[in-house]
């Protein structure tokens, strides 16, 4: 096993386009179709599908597309399960605000750790076992919500169940092996909002289990424990459905996908460099902390905020909170299509502008439903406030693929972690104690965002530009070809290893906007033949 | 000209009945005219176990006619402050309308002159804190009107702890171990059955 390729977080092959790529299939000419092979829907020459043909199950492709997507809505049901249940929760066991706010923080930090170590397992294991795996020995953390008495175990128990949201990864890993890179941003992006979506399903979920559970008789301290079953149950569904009903590959056969030899193998530790040497990955981190953490963040408190502010039945809340994460279904694909659209009028600059613009409007309206005194004000407010943040999460993967070539899976991984970590430090300072009533913590938290979503105007891009900065005069510096091969050095260079990452630059120049009939032609463009 | 004074009238009566509305529901506006006394077996109570006596009745050195408004008694079950700490969903506030002291109602019945008492096992939804009894008394319109706790002003004095019930019982951890056990157990039985059909096959 020791040709693959694969060190952590590099693994995300095929992760979002090489392409401003929302589009629903490739046709013919561009990507040739495999006419031998027998599958529903047409393939290329590797088998990975073509079109995307969302209603249909077929195996594998969609199937796949089916059990990866539904595996990690499963997983944030379970995340997110505590926190419309936390009125009855709290008194329970005794919690104090410090205790709800550090579970919260909990829920989101374990997945920190267990998305870097994924990578490796998709790796190892192929993405069936990766996922399969995660789902089912996550199972026995949700289950131990029945032994919690106390605030500790509580934390704990949040914690553990937290490490499951790395079924992100396995579950656009899964993708990039089945769906052609030309489809490929629209595919992630659909699993990555549906499942995400799951945050939203929960609270509209666990209320009604815990009332038929109260029909049926049980008090409410234990009826909420039977509650947490359901999730339970739902882990082992689902990894039982992948393990009978998946595969790694079209064709089935996982130790083929460990002998590929057309993706080079690149070293780790010079990934990581590109990556971490380029300060708009850092941009990004804080960008997507306050795009997709303060939705996780959101998720976490808003249930209970309805509930206590506005004197509502546990499910009535459950249900508005619920209308925050739903919003996922279409909020998320439409910030990339608005993404993508911007840049075919105004190249990168129009990607950034549409991100900023997005961003900030989620946090405006968060600050808005923070001051909110009415209840149809309030849901207004939050309703807004999700598509802005969802719209601004799938924005921002409209721009992820272009800071480098190289080291777009890392990158990709310290992004998805920077929103899981600014989730946790905005549930720390504003939802952790009592200095700030729930309220008042949305208000600080819509001027983070909006302060936060500033730095975006700092991203410069030689050949493109940036939000207010036109591209670089210099003739050899504002090439898409020098930026991404700047990351390779000159031995590299002449092993051909760049290759891919010319092609990727001569791809790229989509992001000039109109300007890229006029483009001259950059000098060496050709890439050296491999 | 009528017309015009009946109007003004109107207008005037509205004020003050809006005043008074607004009087109402506001807890410093009662007055303390009820007592109460609350008696129990031991100093921390066990929820769906112990019972609590509750006396209350109108204080006997008031003019007689204090009480006439009265109509109906209402019980509750109180957080004292040191329940309320870092619990802002336990707030006492001014107006009834957002106070979330008093979130258990003992009883509600019809108000009668003299001393009443009432015997009340704890239920089973009441959480682990330090409580006191107050008694509100309403009017025709279920107004507050008067009020009496057990404890002083301050809410210091004579409070009693309640412990809840854990709500964990041994029929669901033991369905939790076989869960999980389970779900253990067929993860690993998938994982080397594939392992073994597949060096089956390389053979």
């Amino acid at each position: 096993m020791s040709d693959i390729e694969g060190s952590p977080g590099s693994s995300m092959h095929g992760v979002t386009g090489r392409e401003p790529a929302f589009a629903l299939s490739v046709a013919s000419p561009m990507v040739p179709t495999d006419t031998t092979a027998k599958f529903d829907l047409p393939v290329d020459s590797e088998h990975k599908a073509k079109v995307f043909k969302l209603f249909s199950f077929a195996n594998p492709h969609m199937r796949t597309f089916h059990l990866s997507w539904i595996s990690f809505f499963t997983c944030f049901v379970s995340t997110f399960a505590a926190a419309p249940l936390v009125p009855i929760i709290r008194d329970n066991l005794n919690l104090k605000k410090q205790d709800i706010g550090n579970a919260g923080v909990a829920s989101v930090s374990g997945s920190i750790f267990s998305r870097l170590v994924m990578g490796a397992v998709c790796d190892l294991l192929g993405p069936r076992y990766g996922c399969a795996f995660l789902v089912m020995l996550s199972a026995p953390t949700v289950f131990c919500m029945s032994f919690v008495s106390d605030a500790g175990g509580y934390i704990a128990v949040r914690f553990m169940i937290g490490f499951s949201l790395a079924t992100f990864v396995s579950c656009q890993y899964w993708m990039s092996t089945m769906f052609n890179s030309k489809i490929i941003g629209l595919v992630n992006g659909t699993a990555a909002g549906w499942g995400n979506m799951g945050g939203g399903a929960t609270q509209l979920l666990m209320p009604l289990v815990y009332d038929i559970i109260r029909h049926a008789g049980a008090t409410p301290f234990t009826a909420w424990r039977i509650a947490f079953f359901i999730p339970g149950c739902l882990h082992i569904i689902m990894g039982i459905l992948v393990l009978t009903l998946g595969q790694d590959l079209p064709d089935g056969n996982l130790s083929s996908l460990q002998k590929k030899g057309d993706v080079a193998k690149d070293k780790f530790g010079k990934v990581l460099w590109y990556a971490i040497t380029n300060y708009r990955t850092w941009i990004f981190v804080l960008l997507y902390g306050y795009s997709m953490g303060v939705e996780l963040s959101t998720d976490n408190v808003i249930a209970e905020y309805f509930f206590d502010r506005f004197d509502l039945k546990l499910h009535t809340a459950g249900i508005i909170a619920a209308t925050f994460g739903m919003a996922n279904i279409v909020a998320r694909p439409f910030g990339g299509y608005a993404s993508d659209k911007a840049a075919q009028l105004f190249g990168m600059r129009g990607r950034l502008w549409v991100l900023w613009i997005l961003q900030t409007c989620g946090g405006v309206f968060c600050i808005w439903l923070g001051r909110a005194d009415t209840l149809p004000v309030a849901v207004l407010a939050m309703i807004l406030f999700s598509i802005g943040a969802q719209a601004a999460c799938g924005a921002t993967f409209g721009i992820i693929p272009f800071i480098s070539r190289r080291s777009l899976g890392i990158i990709s991984g310290l992004t998805g972690a920077g929103g899981n970590f600014g989730s946790g430090l905005t549930q720390l300072i504003f939802f952790s104690t009592s200095r700030f009533s729930t309220a008042a913590g949305l208000t600080w938290m819509g001027v983070m965002i909006v302060a936060c979503t500033l730095p975006v105007s700092l991203v410069h891009f030689p050949q493109w530009g940036s939000m207010f900065l036109p591209p670089s005069k210099d003739e050899n510096k504002s090439t898409e070809e020098h930026y991404y091969s700047s990351e390779w050095n000159e031995d590299e260079k002449k092993q051909g290893k760049h290759s891919a990452s010319l092609k990727f630059a001569e791809n790229s120049r989509s992001e000039r906007g109109k300007r890229v009939d006029s483009a001259p032609t950059p000098p060496n463009a050709t890439p050296s033949q491999v | 000209m009528a017309a015009t004074g009946l109007l003004l009238g109107l207008i005037l009566a509205l004020g003050c009945f809006s005043e008074i509305c607004v009087a109402i529901i506001s807890f410093s506006s009662l007055q303390t005219t009820l007592v109460v006394t609350v008696s129990h077996p031991r100093r921390l109570l066990r929820a769906g176990e112990d019972k609590i006596t509750v006396r209350w009745g109108l204080n006997q050195s008031l003019p007689a006619g204090t009480d006439s408004a009265y109509k109906t008694i209402k019980v509750q079950l109180c957080y004292a402050p040191i329940s309320q700490v870092d619990r802002a969903w336990r707030k006492t506030e001014e107006h009834f309308s957002k106070d979330k002291t008093c979130q258990f109602k003992i009883v509600k019945m019809p108000y009668t002159t003299g001393n009443q008492t009432l015997e009340w096992t704890i239920e089973r939804d009441v959480p682990t804190a330090t409580y006191f009894v107050r008694t509100y008394a309403l009017d025709a319109n279920d107004h507050e009107v008067a009020y009496g706790q057990n404890t002083d002003a301050k809410k210091t004095t004579n409070l009693f702890e309640i412990q809840a019930i854990s709500g964990r019982h041994v029929s669901l951890d033991i369905a939790s171990v076989c869960f999980s056990v389970f779900s253990i157990v067929s993860l690993m039985g998938f994982f080397f059955v594939e392992k073994r059909t597949g060096r089956k096959a390389q053979q």
